[in-house]
């Protein structure tokens, strides 16, 4: 009899699952919108400046219309991002719906291939996208942005890097919308004062001070590469900067194309550059050994210690946000990366955001033409953490001196490159480079063999 | 004599056992306490210290002449070191000479004694199911603090996916299982061989065709894509487990069904059901784990929107965009450990209960 009683439960249970299931699955669809993909799509529109898509959106043209967004940035930045659109969102009625996800590298090829592309994709890596651009699967934004307006917005080292190769021609794959310094050198401002040091304005300078803290007490630099599957590239944005500082911005240039060889001499030099303050074990914290096996993220944090285990830390502007709960922009500061000899200048190793147009709408051109506009990072960069790209932001809107002078610095380098192997494609740049270093540093190969091996990475 | 062989076989299975159990265990345990420890604490010391143990500690500081050359050999206390040996330590009869700051020429006279960390916080779990703060500086100059979501909205998003996710591709597979094993008709072991057969193809190959689908389907990003997917992905396991169960029942009780002009759907549902309660809780448990574990199938075909996104992609985003936040994940995890953990534990005496032990008695 209870026996019975249970299978009535039961299959009650079920029916009741059934139509919970049919209800909910009705209410949880979710709007896609019909993507003309492909994306060619000049659909006879000339660009025009008068009257552009989004001057039509301002006046509330596009109202109640959603334009979708997928990205790798999560959480703060993710936060950031929203608060920065609100306004435009607000002022036109145009939903910016964004998606972030950790796996945006991998999801990314997966959705396109899908026939599910989200309307605007940022990229991280201009060197990811050039491969969508190259299938014709991105709109090539000149055809609705004139080359006046986007020279008026970017340098000409930006539109350049855009510019990538498509299935007729050279296109503009996509437009820039952060960016961010690399060639930082950050200290604990109080300390490195109190100490008597001077910022190096030369390599041998920079030497000299390693020596001095050295002979001091102290190891100068804290190194760490670590960083999960993607360890061993802050060894590779190291090694950009020496090329950038011991090479002409040519030999930069064929080496991230790959016509220069990581086994020719020029490279092999800017290595041994390299491990000629990594490699000595007082002039890193922890030694050579702890290298490899330090999250990038930590290794920042011995310059705040009470007093502090080492003195120098090279790496982006983003590290801000790593430094330990309490530190204030009063407690640090940067210097570039000095220079190494004299008739290359002062480099700047950049990385940065492109925004690529997936589905072509008016409604996303006018998104696309509004994130070329300083006004959609305001307030990410009174917030912190970001460099703009384009020209009309004003240096007051950065919230402390340091960022401020990260967007001088962008201005009076000298040369401005993109992160090498955030352009070679996937297999070297987030492959073999990475990988080859790593092994190069925790001294499981000798360098000419770590060479070797990460050229292969082309020939996949 | 065959009893303490036995005994010994025994023994042995249970000594195994225990080390299985204990190298799960460790590392879990690490986790929790690591979820409780401030996130400074768990980069400077291991987990371990917690427990009473014994610790260099300070007694004496020597400062050493400010001119000391770190690069010749060191003078401290009439006794001649190197830096070499000063920065490891050095021994001697029960202390420890070692630096406390080279910088400053200070070296530390430590002895071992016993020490324990108190230091614990709820911090990580306030944040994990409260969500993160945020200082966003608006146009005006004003500073606001914007507050993330916490796990709350993911939870109950990954319900929503796993409850129907299990349940359909089991009610499914029981019918499939119960018409494989006792039901004639044409075709039957070949469609069961096909079954069993996708039994090896691996779950990524399908992802674009299926993507490709849902895109023209309007699918994507929604529950039923997701049941639907996770239900197509587990039924060939489901359906060969049920199998398994359904055809070992014995086949008397079948056939005094019928003489009592029993309907296969009366069998199915009065006999069969109850009958596999214990396969049926077995294998709810691996499917309800598996699809509340899942990462691949929700990333791709549910996405990261807030309405959708299930834990265990909240869980990946919130080490944040660099992985600054690690910390939490170890709080992160023991919240979403929970539900399947209670799930476990709900069903787990269905394992020990056999109900057909009796049952062709009458």
């Amino acid at each position: 009899m209870t026996a019975m009683k249970r299978n009535h439960a039961l299959i009650a249970l079920i029916v009741i699952m059934m139509f919970t299931m049919l209800v909910t699955s009705c209410g949880g669809q979710n709007n896609n919108q019909p993507n003309n993909q492909g994306g060619q799509g000049n659909e006879g529109t000339t660009p025009t400046t008068a009257g552009t898509f989004l001057d039509k959106a301002n006046n509330g043209e596009y109202k109640g219309k959603k334009v979708t967004m997928f990205g790798p940035f999560t959480d703060a930045d993710e936060v950031k991002f929203n608060e920065s659109v609100k306004a435009f969102e607000e002022k036109t009625g145009i939903d910016i719906a964004y998606e972030g996800s950790k796996e945006f590298e991998a999801t990314i090829a997966v959705r396109v291939g899908g026939g599910n592309a989200p309307d605007i994709a940022d990229f991280p890596q201009p060197g990811l996208l050039k491969g969508f651009v190259k299938d014709g699967k991105a709109v090539d934004v000149k055809t609705f942005l004139t080359d006046d307006y986007l020279k008026k917005q970017y340098n000409d080292s930006w539109l350049k890097m855009a510019t990538m190769p498509g299935k007729t021609g050279d296109v503009m794959g996509g437009i820039w919308a952060r960016s961010s310094v690399k060639s930082l050198v950050w200290y604990n401002k109080k300390a490195f004062t109190e100490a008597g040091y001077e910022v190096p304005n030369t390599w041998d300078e920079l030497l000299k001070l390693t020596e001095q803290i050295a002979k001091d007490g102290d190891p100068a630099w804290s190194i760490g590469i670590e960083s999960g599957a993607a360890t061993g590239w802050p060894a590779t944005d190291w090694v950009e900067d020496i090329m950038l500082r011991t090479t002409t911005p040519e030999n930069y240039d064929k080496w991230v194309a790959g016509e220069l060889p990581f086994t020719d001499p020029i490279v092999k030099n800017a290595v041994e550059k390299m491990s000629e303050i990594w490699f000595n074990n007082e002039y890193v914290y922890g030694g050579r050994k702890s290298i490899a096996t330090t999250p990038f993220g930590d290794s920042v944090k011995p310059l705040f210690d009470n007093p502090p285990k080492a003195w120098l830390h090279r790496m982006g502007g983003f590290i801000t946000s790593f430094f330990p709960e309490g530190v204030t922009a009063d407690d640090y500061d940067w210097f570039p990366l000095p220079p190494i000899e004299a008739k290359y200048g002062q480099p700047a190793l950049i990385s940065g955001d492109i925004y690529a147009m997936f589905n072509d709408r008016p409604e996303v051109r006018a998104v696309m033409q509004y994130f070329t506009t300083g006004d959609s990072l305001k307030t990410w960069i009174q917030s912190g953490g970001v460099t703009a790209p384009m020209n009309d932001v004003d240096l007051s809107t950065y919230p402390n001196d340091q960022e401020r002078r990260m967007a001088e610095f962008l201005k009076t380098a000298t040369t401005i490159r993109f992160d090498g192997s955030d352009t070679m494609p996937g297999s070297v740049g987030s492959g073999t480079f990475w990988k080859g270093m790593t092994d190069y540093v925790s001294g499981t190969v000798q360098l000419d063999k770590a060479l070797s091996e990460i050229q292969t990475g082309w020939k996949k | 004599m065959r009893k303490t062989k036995l005994r010994k076989s025994k023994w042995l299975v249970n000594t195994v056992l225990a080390i299985i159990c204990l190298v799960w265990f460790i590392p879990t345990l690490g986790l929790l306490i690591s979820s409780f420890r401030p996130a400074a604490d768990i980069l400077q010391t291991g987990w371990w210290n917690i427990f009473p143990h014994r610790e260099w500690m300070t007694v004496e500081d020597i400062q050493l002449p400010k001119d000391t050359d770190l690069r010749q050999p060191i003078q401290v206390n009439g006794k001649t070191f190197t830096d070499q040996q000063l920065r490891a330590g050095v021994d001697l009869d029960g202390e420890r000479l070692i630096w406390e700051n080279r910088r400053a020429r200070l070296v530390n006279i430590q002895e071992k004694k016993w020490s324990v960390i108190t230091r614990f916080t709820l911090q990580n779990y306030k944040t994990v199911l409260g969500g993160k703060s945020y200082p966003i500086t608006m146009p005006d100059g004003s500073v606001k603090t914007e507050r993330g979501s916490g796990m709350g909205r993911s939870f109950w998003n990954t319900v929503a996916v796993s409850v129907p996710a299990t349940v359909i591709p089991i009610l499914i597979a029981s019918f499939a299982a119960y018409a494989f094993a006792w039901l004639r008709f044409p075709g039957r072991r070949t469609f069961f061989v096909v079954i069993v057969a996708l039994l090896v193809v691996p779950l990524q190959v399908a992802l674009i065709p299926i993507l490709r689908d849902y895109t023209s389907l309007g699918l994507n990003g929604t529950y039923f894509g997701i049941w639907l997917a996770h239900a197509a992905f587990g039924l060939p396991l489901v359906t060969y487990f049920m199998y398994n169960s359904i055809s070992q029942l014995p086949r008397d009780l079948f056939e005094s069904a019928f003489m009592d002009g029993a309907t296969n759907f009366t069998i199915f549902s009065r006999l069969i059901l109850p009958l596999s309660v214990p396969a049926l809780a077995s294998i709810s448990i691996f499917q309800f784990l598996w699809v509340w574990n899942d990462y691949l199938v929700s990333l791709i075909f549910l996405g990261s929107q807030p309405e959708v996104q299930v834990m265990s992609m909240k869980i990946a985003n919130l080490v944040g965009s660099r992985g600054n936040d690690w910390h939490l994940l170890t709080a992160a995890a023991f919240v979403s450990m929970i539900t399947p953990l209670a799930v476990f534990f709900a069903l787990q005496k269905y394992f020990v209960r056999g109900l057909l032990g009796g049952s062709v008695k009458g």
